[in-house]
């Protein structure tokens, strides 16, 4: 556990919310990369980070002090976002997290970075969630295993699986050569 | 190939339009604080059934059966576990490329890899020997792939023509019809 996270939880173990809000102010932007891995879109990857933490603040009593407390953390955002995607009812949106591409790059790394985006945001939830964690978190494979719940065998397939679907849609755009075996 | 470069822009595309995202976040300590708080305040039906429930299941007579329970899965954990693990064997077949395994306690056996796009191809072991094979026709070329024993990676086969390692994990690489690797 990092240098002060273990009296933190403890102290959010007796009622100290005070601990607890210092606890999401250190991992909220890790709990959202999380969330946002699997919902793709950005008002629903908020709602479930503020109810990942609220949900783990009530099951703390759960944790096991001798696990890393981010992968417990993580696991809990992993499922509440995953329960929140099978109550959507509309269907997934199109990738949000596209941005405004900056100005001041070139032509063509504005093409390729729209390109890896759009590609990235656009697979389906399954290969882009453990690609997420572990291009963006860098999340070793039992981590992601664990956060999402899946066999370590199951991740890794999913990572190649995930790595071969983005390799042929930026071949069909051009921006990388068609794959040769 | 995979490039390095790619991935690299692939971490590049991540991480800002994570912290772009992120920039919503602002004031995320207060708000789930003050949920917290409210929902102290002002349990829903549901939480307080769940409480009830949760203290009267809490008796003795549960955590023996919940320690019933635990020690089965155990021991099923653990008699997998010290099983004797698979053993990769593969050749080379004249009318197409053979992927076999050999383990008489796997209950399912695939093969994984460039291929198949990583979709999963089932090896079968029709007379109950312990040997799983598929015999794939594969124009010439490379391959990288894995097998998939009970939901176990298994990613280095003695006979393939060499490893890589990808994501922190070896696979197995396969030159047909090429005269063999680089």
């Amino acid at each position: 556990m990092i240098s002060g996270e273990l009296e933190l939880v403890q102290r959010s173990l007796e009622g100290d919310l005070e601990a607890w809000g210092e606890i999401v102010r250190r991992y909220k932007e890790a709990v959202f990369g999380v969330a946002v891995a699997i919902l793709r879109n950005r008002a629903d990857a908020e709602d479930a980070t503020q109810e990942a933490f609220i949900r783990a603040y009530e099951r703390l009593y759960h944790y096991d002090l001798s696990r890393k407390f981010s992968t417990w953390l993580f696991t809990v955002t992993a499922n509440v976002a995953k329960n929140m995607l099978r109550k959507r009812r509309r269907p997934e949106p199109r990738p949000p997290i596209a941005q405004v591409a900056d100005p001041a790059e070139t032509v063509w790394r504005e093409e390729l970075h729209q390109a890896v985006r759009e590609a990235v945001w656009g697979l389906p939830e399954s290969y882009r969630a453990p690609l997420v964690l572990r291009y963006w978190h860098e999340m070793d494979l039992a981590e992601i295993a664990q956060v999402l719940g899946l066999r370590v065998g199951t991740v890794k397939t999913r990572l190649h699986r995930g790595r071969a679907l983005l390799r042929a849609r930026l071949a069909e755009r051009g921006v990388i050569p068609d794959v040769v075996q | 190939m995979w490039s390095s470069d790619l991935e690299e822009r692939i971490r590049e595309v991540l991480a800002k339009d994570m912290e772009r995202a992120s920039e919503s976040l602002a004031g995320l300590e207060d708000r789930v604080i003050r949920a917290i708080a409210e929902r102290a305040a002002h349990p829903s039906l549901w939480q307080r059934m769940r409480e009830r429930w949760l203290a009267a299941f809490s008796t003795p007579r549960w955590a023996f059966a919940g320690g019933a329970v635990l020690a089965l899965v155990l021991g099923i954990t653990l008699g997998r576990l010290l099983a004797p693990g698979p053993v990769p064997m593969s050749a080379f077949a004249q009318a197409g490329t053979l992927f076999a395994v050999v383990d008489p306690q796997a209950q399912s056996v695939a093969v994984v890899g460039d291929f198949s796009a990583w979709e999963p191809i089932p090896l079968s072991d029709p007379d109950g020997d312990g040997i799983w094979t598929a015999v794939l026709d594969l124009p010439p070329g490379r391959y990288e792939y894995a097998f998939v024993v009970d939901g176990n990676w298994v990613g280095q086969d003695p006979q393939a023509d060499e490893y890589v390692r990808s994501f922190g994990e070896y696979t197995s690489v396969r030159y047909v019809g090429t005269g063999g690797g680089a």
